[in-house]
């Protein structure tokens, strides 16, 4: 059975990406800072905060031991907060940094050892649209994930010695939490400057991981792929 | 806690390994001494990568202790620990004992 770990399983897309990958065979190694909201046979979770270091080596070995090895990585997990720069507390600013690139990197750090016996080794990271449309509001959230991307492209290179691809996939505004903050004046705004203009749907985010995952997308690496036809 | 020479067997045997999966002739008999990293090192980046994550996992299979030997200390150290056995094994006994 291959493995795959992803962070932020509790709700959400990482809900659904766990839930898709459980139904598919795999077994499912998912955290979150909460308690697991998902029972399956294959499932098994780990409560702890994505940048806590200490905590994601004990993951990582605990994983090591039960597992041996794993297959599949995907950095899910993220916060966002929308605001104006001139509003934004340092706090949040430390927050986010800590959760989405602080986390991301441990996670590609830690899960990339274990990948190492793997037939076909794969890390997908999330970015998001905010970044290319350069969106008012999402200054801080943007930037995360414009070193989340910088961090793809750099291990790409640093990680393709083991066979380990890291790739991205940036979704367009899923109906999830992350959003709920925010009017639908805005949101309509953001929607139409994509080629395709609705909301993005789980689906469309699983369809963009599988095509990484794939056995035959072995020679592709340090891509970003945005959904809605935002370029 | 494990002793100095017991952590020093488990990364002699991680090196042995290593050298045996990447046809390593000179570590394949590795003494305290033996070069690992650095000016005199036999192995490149790659190979520092897989030997860190061999004795990482190593030491929490025999000795039940979860650590990352590539941490601030080892970065901000004047001589890197990763210079022979004995260097390596010392930073290993270190934070297990941390």
């Amino acid at each position: 059975m291959k493995h795959i770990v992803i962070t932020g399983t509790r709700k959400g897309i990482g809900r659904s990406l766990a839930e898709h990958y459980l139904a598919e065979g795999w077994g499912v190694i998912g955290c979150s800072r909460g308690e697991s909201s998902i029972e399956h046979a294959q499932y098994r979770h780990y409560e702890l905060n994505v940048c806590d270091e200490s905590a994601v080596i004990e993951m990582a070995r605990d994983v090591k031991r039960q597992n041996g090895a794993v297959d599949a990585l995907l950095n899910n997990a993220g916060i966002a907060s929308m605001n104006h720069c001139l509003l934004t507390p340092g706090s949040t600013v430390n927050a986010i940094l800590q959760t989405n690139v602080v986390g991301t990197f441990l996670f590609c750090r830690e899960f990339a050892k274990l990948m190492r016996k793997s037939a076909q080794p794969r890390i997908v990271n999330f970015t998001t649209v905010a970044h290319p449309l350069n969106l008012e509001g999402e200054a801080v959230y943007a930037a995360s994930k414009a070193a989340v991307e910088s961090l793809t492209r750099i291990m790409a290179r640093e990680l393709a010695a083991l066979r380990i691809t890291v790739n991205a996939v940036g979704p367009t505004p899923v109906m999830t939490d992350l959003i709920k903050g925010v009017s639908s004046e805005k949101m309509e705004a953001l929607l139409a400057q994509q080629a395709i203009p609705r909301y993005g749907k789980a689906a469309d985010v699983i369809n963009a991981v599988d095509f990484f995952l794939r056995e035959d997308s072995d020679f592709i690496t340090g891509q970003v792929l945005y959904l809605g036809g935002v370029t | 806690m494990p002793t100095f020479k017991e952590v020093e067997v488990l990364v002699f045997e991680s090196v042995r390994l290593l050298a045996e999966d990447f046809d390593l002739v000179t570590l394949q008999q590795p003494s305290t001494e033996s070069a690992l990293y650095g000016n005199d090192g036999v192995l490149d980046s790659m190979g520092l990568v897989n030997l860190l994550a061999d004795v990482e996992d190593a030491v929490s299979e025999q000795f039940g202790a979860a650590i990352a030997l590539a941490d601030e200390k080892a970065m901000s150290a004047r001589n890197s620990p990763f210079l022979t056995v004995k260097t390596l094994a010392q930073a290993v006994l270190e934070r297990i004992e941390a």
